[in-house]
């Protein structure tokens, strides 16, 4: 125990070095930021992405100062799989929390439910899901920080003509995102003057796709066009090697997040395109590098765009929330009137609708390996 | 052709799954009465006992194997005697909802213990393809088909040819006579809950190189096997296997002849169908009423 006056005074003065050379934390009542995300069930998959990445942007904004001197705190309700939990979940955070922002699902069919509510609360979200139909109803209250679906399908046709396929064949999962992600990828592909020979759709719960495969095979697809949900993504590419076809994939973005990727071999990967959100990769450098690194390190695994997307979402926010307070109808105007917000997945521009993602990357896996390579980005919007 | 022959082995292992996990639906519903709504959830266990085995210990399959359906056992035991002894004297309803509600536990518990993400569980035969002529059949999915119809061999076996076997179907039959004619009731119904979550283990671990290892595989498992028991019948092993391999071709050949996606449609239709007009299902007896 230190009882002299020289060590009580050294003593104090290393407190005071020690306050002095600390980052400067964050103190004070914290600013309660809702989110509406999945954690249980079959979606949370990706959610346990976003939870995480929520929780590192928590920290990282508070360790900078927080908001103002004001720390910040994300306060998550488990949305589940159904459309219903997702809107309790939300409802709950607006009454309870009172918060000035929610971050909501990446799933559509949750999306589109709650926008009702989200425009009855009057304060601004953002979300992921790609679905075109939300941004349709959000009344200028909601914020898309992934691409549409109609982007990426875009993006999957204009990849399709550029591996010169005439025959496309479209698997879809058949729910809003995938019945409007194959739509969209078959207009494109007709105003490229390529009509699809044939979209198959799957359920949800579905494990076995050869039926559907099998169909596509007979009707001479050159090139089959996917619009899937991860653990299905990667089961479908594997059903594909191990029926023998041969047929090149442009897969969505859920195949090649690395929950799908830890799944499959090298070969299940061999003549596979993804179109996908951004390349997240260490080997982009700089901000990108770090996120990379110090998620794999705070996580153990390996961070994706998705979680990514809430990440750059959570800046923004506390930007947005640093320069205008905690006013809803000042914080949507602010985030809405961003065009060029340099994010580390993403430059965010938002649009009319809310969008503010307006290009997509194409990765494939280096030969032999599971690791990915940038082929190329598309900037679409 | 070529296509029908791939359809048919990718439906006939589909429906081997579905055949084994309505084979524990029977057995436990015959010896006790109890509708096991965790039988999904069964599955799912046997398929990450095989990951913790195989995957994360790294044990040689034969053992790794063997290891899961130790685990099982162990598993269907607990059962027992944690849900099923506690409730059996409670009205069956409450034993039913006790079995929806264990299941979602074990679910949960499962997503703590594992996490979210899928695991790829390896098979003996990965990577091995049979070509026929330009067909290409998994031999993995062969290997499911051939070992499903051994499994139902030797449970025929178990159940007909052996004392402990004769003792279940008697226990089946009538409780109380069982009793009273001196047969150890309780250690039957142990054993039965043990066999039903072996079973169900072999059938995850089948199941695990086909789907990957996922903590929400069991539901659509359980709804599918459902599906096979009405059909086939509640309390016919034989019906279970029909029902099993019924609703697996349904759903792949009814994708491809019919709809890929009203192709649940058939199988479910065809279960409504029967408990409207053939309730007892194909092998079912009229009346079933337990002694």
């Amino acid at each position: 125990m230190i009882t002299t006056r020289r060590g009580i005074l050294s003593l104090a003065a290393g407190v005071a070095a020690g306050a002095w050379a600390r980052p400067s934390f964050a103190a004070g009542e914290p600013i309660a930021i809702g989110a509406a995300i999945p954690t249980t069930g079959p979606l949370s998959l990706s959610g346990k992405q976003y939870f995480n990445t929520l929780t590192m942007a928590e920290e990282d904004i508070n360790k900078s100062g927080g908001i103002n001197g004001r720390p910040i705190k994300f306060v998550i309700e488990d949305t589940g799989t159904s459309n219903s939990t997702a809107v309790s979940a939300f409802v709950k955070l607006v009454q309870d929390t009172k918060p000035p922002f929610v971050f909501l699902s990446s799933y559509s069919t949750q999306n589109l439910a709650t926008a009702p509510e989200v425009v009855k609360a009057g304060i601004p979200v953002m979300y992921a899901g790609g679905a075109v139909a939300v941004s349709a109803s959000s009344n200028g209250w909601m914020f898309r920080i992934r691409p549409t679906d109609s982007l990426a399908a875009h993006g999957m046709a204009q990849f399709a003509k550029i591996l010169k396929a005439t025959k496309p064949g479209i698997m879809y999962i058949q729910n809003d995102f995938g019945q409007g992600g194959a739509q969209a990828a078959a207009k494109q592909l007709e105003a490229a003057g390529v009509t699809p020979v044939g979209s198959e759709a799957y359920g949800q719960n579905d494990k076995d796709y050869s039926a559907q495969l099998l169909r596509l095979r007979e009707k001479g697809a050159d090139v089959i066009l996917t619009f899937v949900y991860p653990a299905d993504g990667a089961l479908l590419l594997r059903q594909i090697k191990a029926l023998g076809l041969k047929t090149p994939v442009i897969a969505s973005s859920a195949s090649f997040l690395p929950a799908s990727v830890q799944l499959l071999s090298p070969a299940d990967l061999v003549n596979v395109w993804g179109v996908i959100d951004t390349f997240v990769d260490a080997s982009v450098g700089g901000r990108m590098a770090d996120f990379v690194t110090r998620y794999k390190a705070k996580f153990g695994q390996d961070g994706d765009a998705y979680g990514l997307a809430y990440y750059d979402g959570a800046l923004i926010l506390a930007e947005g929330l640093r320069k205008v307070g905690t006013d809803p109808k000042a914080l949507r105007d602010w985030i809405a009137s961003q065009k060029a917000w340099d994010g580390i997945g993403q430059t965010f521009s938002f649009d009319q609708e809310g969008n503010g993602v307006h290009g997509v990357a194409v990765v494939k896996a280096k030969p032999g390996t599971k690791t990915l390579e940038l082929v190329e980005r598309l900037k679409l919007g | 052709m070529a296509d029908l022959i791939q359809l048919l082995t990718n439906g006939l292992a589909l429906g081997s799954i579905y055949a084994l996990t309505a084979i524990g639906f029977v057995i436990v519903y015959s010896a006790t009465g109890v509708v096991n709504f965790a039988a999904g959830q069964f599955v799912m266990v046997g398929t990450f006992a095989g990951v913790a085995t195989l995957v994360n210990a790294g044990w040689p399959m034969p053992v790794g194997y063997i290891g899961a359906l130790v685990v099982m056992a162990l598993f269907g035991a607990l059962f027992y005697l944690i849900v099923y002894l506690p409730l059996r004297a409670s009205p069956i309803v409450t034993v039913i909802i006790g079995t929806v509600a264990i299941g979602i536990t074990i679910q949960n518990m499962a997503l703590l213990t594992f996490g979210s993400w899928p695991f790829p569980v390896p098979s003996p035969f990965d990577g091995m393809m049979i070509d026929l002529g330009g067909t290409v059949i998994s031999a993995h999915a062969i290997a499911v088909v051939i070992a499903t119809g051994v499994l139902i061999l030797l449970l025929w076996l178990l159940m007909h040819r052996t004392a402990i076997g004769i003792a279940m179907r008697a226990v089946a039959q009538d409780v109380k006579v069982a009793r009273l004619m001196g047969l150890r009731v309780q250690w039957l119904l142990a054993f039965t809950w043990i066999l039903a979550a072996v079973m169900a283990g072999i059938a995850g671990l089948m199941l695990g190189p086909m789907w990957f290892a996922d903590v929400n595989m069991g539901d659509p498992i359980a709804l599918k096997a459902f599906a096979a028991t009405v059909i086939g019948g509640f309390g016919s092993l034989p019906g279970a296997i029909a029902g099993g391999f019924f609703v697996g071709l349904a759903e792949v050949l009814g994708a491809s002849y019919v709809s890929s996606a009203y192709k649940d449609l058939i199988a479910f239709g065809v279960m409504i169908l029967f408990l409207l007009f053939r309730p007892q299902g194909i092998f079912g007896e009229k009346i079933q009423d337990r002694g």
